[in-house]
This record gives structure tokens, sequence and C-alpha cells, in this order.
């Protein structure tokens, strides 16, 4: 378990860091979102001992975390950044060893990495000449080489195309197994939505919305928002009591119903006038949850 | 705000104790390591290091073939008393000096310095002889030959007046008795010192640009964040310049040994008996005052961002270096005293003094020891200095901005 508690951090007279607290639980994966100079960045480096934290500080298992503790940690920054000029398996042999493993162990790991990333053949190519994909795989496998305790991604997705995508998340599953607390920061909030398990969001320096991501989009509560699909015109829903309508066209239209268990007034009432040809519930997007959270 | 996300943890946390592998090797030494490597496979670095290697066995052995192949001076003459003059100007040169070639008259004798077939020609002419040359003479030549001539006719003119030569010369003799004489000849001592000077100026400027090469590439290529979070910086430092120091040193044994090998080839074991013990003096000098600068290179490379930035940061340190090999070279004695004893500057100071002049044990041992002094707080402060610089990306600072800079 990794807390971060209290962490505050100024920039001059720029205050980057309020207050902030979250954690990140063992085989999780926690996404971190938030605007632009929101302080995501800041945040990880000082998880990393980058950056030093005005106040406040960083728990692992409920003891501050020590340097050696985050050595065996794996961190991929957010301005991406190996050796060019380097083979790729020679250095991250030489990242594995960085991390405290045994030479040998290092060598069988990396070999074990290039193999599962379709980068064996390239091992002793220098960084420069992989594509920016491959350059992005290496990345990870730096942060993953030496089997990390616990993981820290700063935009690790960004710039990688839909399959890399899924080839990178299923890797990361695969590797961080049960026990790894990952804290992933994006922006882009669908591809968090669908790979996170928990999410903490960030606004000016605080943190506006922290918890499982079903339970921030409001799964099995408060939801009283409706899609409905007639077989004629749905216009008439304008004259329920009671019914807000918020969108109608043709025969669909989606209405908020005021209060749990009206829906089935709604329904009763729309049968009277024929086929019901659909009704859902409406859940906020990720990006509905975004937006509510950092415009307070 | 919420304190905590909300999602449930199990009440039993599998027991994940970081996995703190005792570190196998220092992290420090894999710095070290990988410097050391990555510079040994570098194509331009093995070229350049050939290239320093040919240049110092060329100018020692070049210089003793050409001598070597010279042979006497040739000198055209056209009667008895010439040929006697040339000879007794060889005998006085100690021989091997100059050689007489007898021709039949003047016209040919100059036809033979046109050509350039003899160095000159003796000729009699106004109130005695005429040497004549092409373009010009060689002024040791024309010396030699005013001497042997006054010499020669001087005595003739002597035995005409009832003297013997020696009675002659009786009182007049003028001998060179050295209170001080160096260890070895003055001009070969003088060049010998400009040599050590030399190299450890191009080589601790070009092992100290390759530090704050090494340091800008890592904040380029922003492999620094990574190495930062997995290891102390001081760590990262202290490879970088042992690393480094490994490779200058290495380089510079390598040279005194091609040295070595090029005295050996030219038969000058007498310069090599005085050179190899000034040159065990030399390699202390020169790990300490590399060690002493390398820190300073490293945060030139740290207070930059960019490779192009290097020029205007490394200028602290060229100046320290540049300044004082100037200074060790062009220097009068009593300077380069006081210099011999200035950290940096002793360096290549106090070597060169050891070959030019009896230097008493104390003194290169003070200065040692001063250099050392100054070596221990160069390293703290540039360390303090790159450990307050290395992270920052955004933009070149200067030395001013660095030092004030807070520690966080």
């Amino acid at each position: 378990m990794l807390t971060v508690s209290g962490l505050t951090r100024r920039f001059g007279e720029t205050l980057a860091l309020d207050d902030v607290r979250f954690e990140v639980a063992p085989g999780r994966l926690t996404g971190f979102v938030g605007a632009n100079g929101a302080g995501k960045t800041t945040t990880m480096r000082i998880i990393l001992g980058v950056l030093a934290p005005h106040a406040g500080e960083v728990r692992w298992n409920g003891t501050p975390l020590t340097r050696a503790t985050r050595r065996s940690f794996g961190y991929m920054p957010e301005e991406r950044g190996l050796y060019p000029k380097m083979k790729i398996r020679d250095q991250l042999v030489f990242f594995g060893k960085l991390h405290g493993l045994d030479p040998d162990a290092a060598a069988e790991r990396v070999d074990k990495l290039l193999d599962r990333l379709g980068l064996a053949e390239r091992a002793g190519d220098m960084l420069e000449t992989l594509s920016l994909g491959n350059q992005q795989r290496v990345q990870i496998a730096a942060a993953l080489v030496h089997e990390p305790v616990a993981l820290v991604l700063d935009e690790p997705f960004s710039g990688l195309d839909p399959f890399a995508v899924d080839a990178m998340a299923d890797l990361l599953r695969e590797e961080v197994g049960s026990h790894v607390p990952v804290l992933f920061s994006s922006h882009q909030l669908e591809l968090v939505e669908r790979l996170c398990d928990d999410l903490v969001v960030l606004s000016h320096g605080k943190v506006v919305a922290a918890g499982a991501v079903d339970e921030l989009r409001g799964n099995g509560r408060r939801t009283t928002v409706y899609r409905v699909v007639l077989d004629s015109d749905a216009g008439w829903l304008r004259d329920v009591p009671g019914l807000t309508v918020k969108d109608v066209d043709g025969c669909s239209a989606q209405v908020d119903v005021g209060e749990p268990g009206r829906e089935q007034e709604l329904l009763r009432a729309a049968l009277v006038r024929g086929p019901v040809r659909e009704m859902t519930p409406v859940r906020p997007a990720l990006s509905d949850v975004f937006r509510e959270a950092t415009s307070r | 705000m919420s304190d905590t996300q909300t999602e449930p943890t199990p009440a039993v946390t599998p027991a994940v104790t970081p996995a703190v592998t005792p570190a196998v090797t220092p992290a420090w030494w894999l710095v070290a390591e990988r410097e050391i490597t990555t510079k040994v496979r570098d194509k331009t670095f093995i070229g350049s290091t050939v290239f320093l290697l040919l240049i110092v066995l060329a100018s020692i052995v070049i210089p003793a073939l050409i001598s070597g192949s010279d042979g006497p001076d040739k000198v055209a003459v056209v009667d008895p008393l010439g040929t006697a003059v040339v000879k007794r100007a060889d005998q006085v040169a100690g021989g091997g000096a100059y050689e007489a070639r007898q021709l039949a008259g003047v016209p040919e004798a100059e036809r033979l310095v046109s050509d350039g077939d003899v160095d000159a020609a003796l000729v009699p002419g106004d109130g005695g002889y005429t040497v004549v040359g092409g373009s010009e003479v060689d002024s040791d030549l024309l010396a030699s030959l005013r001497e042997a001539l006054l010499a020669q006719q001087t005595e003739r003119n002597a035995a005409g007046a009832g003297l013997t030569p020696d009675e002659l010369r009786a009182g007049s003799g003028l001998t060179e008795r050295l209170l001080d004489p160096g260890p070895i000849p003055p001009l070969v001592a003088e060049l010998a010192s400009i040599g050590l000077a030399i190299v450890f100026y191009m080589t601790a400027l070009g092992f100290g640009m390759m530090i704050a090469q090494s340091v800008v590439q890592e904040k380029e290529s922003r492999v620094v964040e990574i190495l930062a979070a997995a290891v102390p910086i001081r760590a990262l430092l202290w490879g970088k310049v042992l690393g480094n120091s490994i490779m200058a040193l290495a380089q510079i044994t390598v040279i005194a040994i091609a040295a070595i090998i090029g005295l050996t080839a030219i038969d000058r074991d007498d310069l090599l008996s005085v050179i190899a013990p000034v040159s065990g003096w030399f390699v202390v000098y020169f790990v300490l005052g590399f060690v002493a600068l390398a820190s300073l290179w490293a945060v030139a490379g740290s207070i930059a961002t960019r490779q192009e930035d290097l020029q205007s940061t490394t200028l602290p340190g060229q100046m320290i270096l540049l300044l004082p090999f100037f200074f060790s070279v062009f220097a009068g004695d009593s300077a380069k005293t006081v210099a011999s004893f200035v950290p940096i500057a002793s360096s290549m100071a106090m070597p060169g003094r050891m070959l030019t002049e009896d230097v008493p044990l104390w003194q290169p041992l003070v200065s040692i020891a001063i250099l050392i002094a100054a070596t221990v707080g160069l390293v703290a402060g540039g360390a303090r200095l790159y450990e307050r610089t290395l992270l920052q990306t955004g933009r070149r600072m200067g030395y001013r901005e660095a030092i004030a800079q807070k520690a966080e």
C-alpha cells in the first residue's frame, strides 16, 4: 500500500500541491487524472524522491518511504528518456543493476522482457535506431526490469496507437499481478475508464475526487436519468408532470425521473401509449465525473 | 475533499516487503563502469586516442630521424687553406659537423652552392675569405668558419713573428664550469616540461569536457530522472568522476609508455633515467589536479540543458586550465616557483620545474598537500552544486545562480 499524505509543495509563489492525500492499493491500477498543471507530475516526482515536498510524506505499508524501498520502485517519468546511443539490452541490464539486481539476474530478466515485448531481435541495436513506439516499449521495460514492488507511470500510454495501448495494458496487468500498487497518470479519460480500478482526480493541486471508478460513476445508486426509445414520437413526455426532459429526438428521449423508483411510473405511462423499445439508466461517463469534480 | 479513496482494501494485504536485494555492486561503480564501457566502444574516442598517441611518438622519433640523416654540412673550397679552415672548424665542433669539398675554381663552387649540392663555399676574397651562400648562410656555420679562419691566420701570422701557437695562446684559454648543472640539457628539459604541461592540459580538458557532455546528455535525454529516482545523485557524480579519472589515467599511462618506447627507440636512455621519476610525480599531480576539477566539469554539465550550452558553461573550467598552462610554460623562474604551489597550476608547473632544476623534496610534498586540500574543497563544493542543479531541466543556469540556489 502506497500512501500519499498531506503533500504540499510550492514553486516560488505558486502553490503546486495543497495537502494532497490518497492511497494506491496493491494489485490495483489507479488512474491519476487532472488538467495540465494540476500537479500530477509534481506528486509523482515527490513519490519517487526526485523532488522534495515542503510538507507531508509518502508512506509505504505504513512506514515512511526510504531510499532503499524507492530503489525497488518502477518509474516512468513524464519526459521519456533513456540513453539514445546505448544498445537496448545493455541499458536495460544497466537499469536492472542500478535497481539492485545482480548482473546475471538482470541479464536473464532483460532477455525475458525483450522477448515478451517482441524486441529480442533488436537487443543489440542502439535505442535511437528504434521507432518511437518501440522506444516506448523499451521505456516500459526499463520501469519493469527489476520486478518493482510499486509502479509510478507518468502518462505511460501517450503516443501509443490503440493496439500498442492494449499490449502495454496486458503487459502491465501481467507484471503487476495481485500485489503491486500502480499509479498512472493520463489525460485520456476513456483509457483510464477502461483500464483503471481506482481513480484520483487532481485539480489545482488538490484532490477533488478519489475512489473506485465504478463508485465514482455512481453505479448502483442515485442514477435517475434514463434513455427511452418508443415506437412513435416521444414529444408527449414533456407534458408529464414531475419529469425533466433533457432531450427529445424523434422516438427517443433522455429524461430525469427526479428520484429512484419513479422510473416505473414512467414505464407504465409509456406502455399505455404503445410499445417501449428501450429504457436504460444513463450513468455519467468518467469525463462527466471529471468535469464535475474539477469545476467545483 | 476526500481523505482516501473509498475502495475497500483487503484486511490482510499480501506481505509486500520491498525486494531490496542487497546492492550487489555499489551504484557509483555501476555508473563508472557504464562511463568506461560506453567510451571504450566509442569509435571517435578510440580514434582520437590513437591520434594523440601517434603525435607523441612522432614528436619524439621524427626529430631524431631528421637530425640523424642530416650528416655534416658540406663546404666547397678552392685552395688548401680553405680545406684547412673547414677541417679546423670541424675539429672545434667535435667532428662530423663540416666537410670540405675541393673544387677547381670559384665559378664551379658558386654553381654547386646555387644547385644546393653544398651548403656554402669558402673562397678567397677581399682582405681574406668570403663565404658564399644561396639565399642565406647558416649562422652557426658562418661563426664556425670565421673563428677557424681567424685562428688559422693568426697562428700563421704569429709564426711569421717567431711565436709558436702555444706561446700565442698563452693565458687566453676560456673554459666553462657549471655550479648548478640541470639534470638534463636545458633545451631538452624545457621541451620536456612544456610537453608534460601540454599532456596535462589536453588530457584534463579532453576528459573534463567528456564529463560535462556525459552529464548534459543524461539531462538532454531525460534519463537523469530515472537515474535520480534509482540512486543517490552523489553516486552519479562519483561514478562519473571515477570512470573518467580512470580513463584519463589510462590514457596518460599509455602516452607515457609510448614516450618511453620512443626514447628507447632513439637510444636516449639518458633522458629516460631523468624523465621516468618525474613522470611518477606527474601522475600523482595529474590525478589530483584532474579530480579537483572533475566535479566542476560535472557542474558545467548540470547547469546546462543542451549540448550547445556547454560552450559557455565550460568556459570557467577551460580558463582554469588555460591560464596556468600559459603561466607554467611561459612565465619566468620565480613566477613558476610560485605557480608550482598554486593548485591546478602546480600540476603543470611542478613536474616541469623538476625537469629543469633540482627541486628539494619538501617542495613537491607541500605543493601536493595544498593540492589535496584544494581538491577536497572543490569536490565538496562541486558536489553540492551538482546536486542542486542536476534536475533543473527548464533552462540553462549561470554559476552565480547555481551557487545562490537553496538546497531543497
